[in-house]
């Protein structure tokens, strides 16, 4: 019956129906494409830099290192099968069995084999990872030797001070701009201006920092310059991220605490920081994630590429992950094309673990208005 | 009376009519309707001598930037009473009610005129602190926002911040139980705001208003986004909050001014959307023998 309703449109209306959906099916179809070419390019170069590296950065002391290469295919593999098969076969597969208790059991089975091979990947990659000869050595003119060691240590400990300097002044500038701030053409002006910062390119933060830091301020080529430089590149995005994660903050909530007499500082310290503060740490990491693979303004500011000591003060020379990995990438010797993509593949563990606490953070913190 | 207004309508449409280049130097439009409409004065309601006044406002006018959004508001709130607003949408009630507790002031291109005389301070004057002022005169929200914290610190947050001294427990209890909402949450009060329904939340919203023990309550549409049993519960709780109270309330449901309010103050905007007192008095002569046209086409629905 309805359908006889459905059939005779009135006159007048040309309503096109399946020009419209196959319109919406093609931008479908070409959305899906993209990803799926963004997939496949990432996981081209993870696999290529799994394959050159995996093998150095994994070695364990007495194996030499481990086959090369075998990581690769077998890291994907390892993760998607048991999505598959804990997702979809017993659901689809098992057909005549679903909703039977062998059905559930089944899947259960599927879940546990969901994460079971990543605890088992993480455990044993973390062993290897401390067990690892490249972890724990210093730079040195043989590649068989040569470690990241220094590199690591000096990424960590900029990036500590970085924090420390860009999160409370990048924080305190966007509770300025968002909570006190008047809404006039200079407000704006700056608002513009922040933006346009985080879109600078790194090397010009670079020169800013060599200039100021290392040549006016005399700090030279150490961990304080550098830091000092790093800050200035992420402060712009830690602001902006800051405000964003202010702004979703409801105005009524503001409105609720005025109402019952608080001041203004008193409703941004109970109730609009608390509420926005996981919001702000996701941003803090995610700038940091930036920082750590900035290469740029470390050539600038003069880290030092060959580095056999640990920086001991802020004020001692040092060196930093990418500045390690570009050193290598230079030498023509294959042994440190080898060791440079085990360098890199380390940075993108960090960098992996630092999104995955920043998503987690967002997740814990998200509060549903 | 209504005709005043149609002429008005008039009398805009016209000069937009003709060919700008005619006219070297065109009236603005504010001015020509400054001559045009007589505003007809306000209705309003002689209270008995002696009766307790809990805010005296004089002619309020309020602005957002340009625009003119109330113009010269007089009226009497007696207290412990229920005093509704009402009108249409657009008509300035809701502005009219958040410049009784300066809650305007958070609007940085706001601008009230006049004075609100409460006690003896005038709640206008710029002298007056607004922070002090919203402790002695509390709000409640048309749509229900409790802090993302538990019920407890939902209650004891504006105690707390104000220096309260006593007994916090107590106090959290009192207010709870005043707001009707103690039964249905007292097994756990660490439970967080927002996962009540609705209706408690809105009821836990009353509640943090009362803990600070203010005088007046200002509601905005308090059951607005309520379902009726709720907005139900709502009411019954203005009627006995209005025995320590004073209570000023906002609302679109003409039925609950009606059944909640002692009295009722209508408010109408024109065309150039100023809202204007029309009438104010007691409710049940408000809503049985309304003594301006304006008022009578409003309760008996010929407005939106």
């Amino acid at each position: 019956m309805s359908g006889a309703q459905l059939a005779a449109p009135a006159s007048g209306w040309r309503p096109r129906l399946r020009l419209r959906k196959t319109i919406s099916r093609a931008f479908l179809f070409g959305c899906l494409l993209a990803v799926a070419a963004g997939l496949v390019l990432l996981a081209a170069l993870v696999i290529d830099i799994s394959l050159d590296g995996a093998g150095r950065l994994f070695g364990g002391p007495n194996s030499g290192g481990l086959p090369k290469g075998w990581l690769a295919p077998a890291i994907p593999i390892a993760l998607l099968a048991p999505i598959m098969l804990g997702r979809y076969l017993p659901a689809g597969a098992l057909g005549p069995l679903v909703g039977t208790a062998l059905a559930r059991a089944l899947r259960r089975i599927g879940a546990v084999s969901l994460i079971l091979p990543w605890l088992l990947i993480v455990v044993w990659a973390v062993y290897l990872l401390l067990d690892s000869r490249f972890l724990g050595r210093f730079a040195s003119p043989d590649p068989e030797v040569a470690g990241v060691y220094a590199a690591l240590i000096g990424t960590f400990y900029m990036m500590a001070i970085t924090a420390a300097l860009a999160f409370p002044l990048g924080v305190g500038a966007a509770i300025y701009l968002e909570e006190y701030a008047r809404q006039n053409w200079f407000a704006r002006f700056i608002q513009v201006n922040i933006s346009n910062l985080a879109g600078v390119p790194s090397i010009v933060y670079g020169l800013l920092g060599l200039q100021l830091f290392v040549r006016v301020m005399e700090l030279e080529r150490s961990v304080l310059a550098g830091a000092l430089t790093m800050a200035l590149l992420v402060m712009p995005i830690i602001v902006v991220s800051a405000q964003e994660s202010l702004r979703a903050v409801p105005p009524s909530m503001r409105e609720a605490a005025y109402a019952v007499g608080a001041t203004r500082w008193q409703v941004i310290r109970h109730h609009v920081l608390p509420y926005a503060f996981g919001g702000m740490l996701t941003g803090n990491i995610l700038a940091m994630s930036r920082a750590i693979g900035e290469t740029a303004p470390l050539i600038m500011v003069g880290a030092v590429a060959f580095i056999a000591f640990l920086p001991e003060s802020p004020t001692d020379p040092f060196t930093a992950m990418p500045i390690q990995i570009f050193n290598w990438v230079r030498k023509p010797q294959e042994g440190f094309q080898e060791i440079a993509a085990a360098g890199i593949v380390l940075l993108l563990l960090i960098l992996l673990v630092m999104n995955s606490v920043a998503i987690i953070l967002r997740q814990r913190t998200r509060t549903r208005w | 009376m209504f005709q005043p207004l149609l002429s008005k309508r008039i009398a805009v449409t016209t000069p937009e009519a003709e060919p700008a280049g005619l006219d070297p130097q065109p009236e603005p439009i504010a001015a020509l309707l400054e001559g045009v409409i007589e505003v007809a004065p306000p209705i309003l309601h002689e209270f008995p001598a002696g009766t307790e006044i809990a805010l005296a406002v004089r002619d309020v006018s309020a602005y957002y930037g340009g625009f003119q959004a109330l113009d010269r508001i007089s009226l009497d709130i007696p207290r412990n009473k229920v005093t509704a607003l009402i009108g249409p949408s657009g008509c300035g009630k809701s502005t009219l009610l958040r410049c009784f507790n300066r809650m305007n002031d958070l609007i940085p291109t706001a601008r009230v005129s006049g004075s609100i005389g409460f006690g003896e301070m005038d709640v206008q004057d710029p002298n007056v602190d607004a922070v002090a002022v919203r402790r002695r005169i509390g709000m409640v929200f048309q749509k229900p926002n409790p802090f993302p914290k538990s019920i407890y610190d939902n209650v004891a947050f504006g105690a707390r911040i104000n220096g309260f001294r006593g007994d916090m427990d107590r106090l959290v209890e009192d207010a709870l139980r005043r707001a009707a909402l103690w039964d249905e949450v007292n097994d756990d009060l660490r439970k967080n705001g927002l996962s009540l329904s609705g209706g408690q939340q809105q009821r836990l919203c009353i509640a943090r208003a009362i803990a600070i023990q203010p005088e007046i309550i200002l509601m905005d549409e308090p059951a607005s986004a309520l379902d009726p049993i709720a907005t139900l519960k709502i009411e019954d709780l203005m009627r006995e909050l209005a025995e320590d109270y004073t209570i000023v309330v906002v609302t679109h449901n003409m039925q609950q001014a009606a059944r909640v309010s002692d009295y009722t103050a209508f408010l109408l905007a024109g065309e150039e959307r100023t809202g204007r007192l029309v009438e104010f008095g007691v409710t049940s002569e408000i809503f049985t023998t309304p003594r301006d046209q304006r008022t009578e086409d409003y309760i008996t629905g010929r407005y939106g």
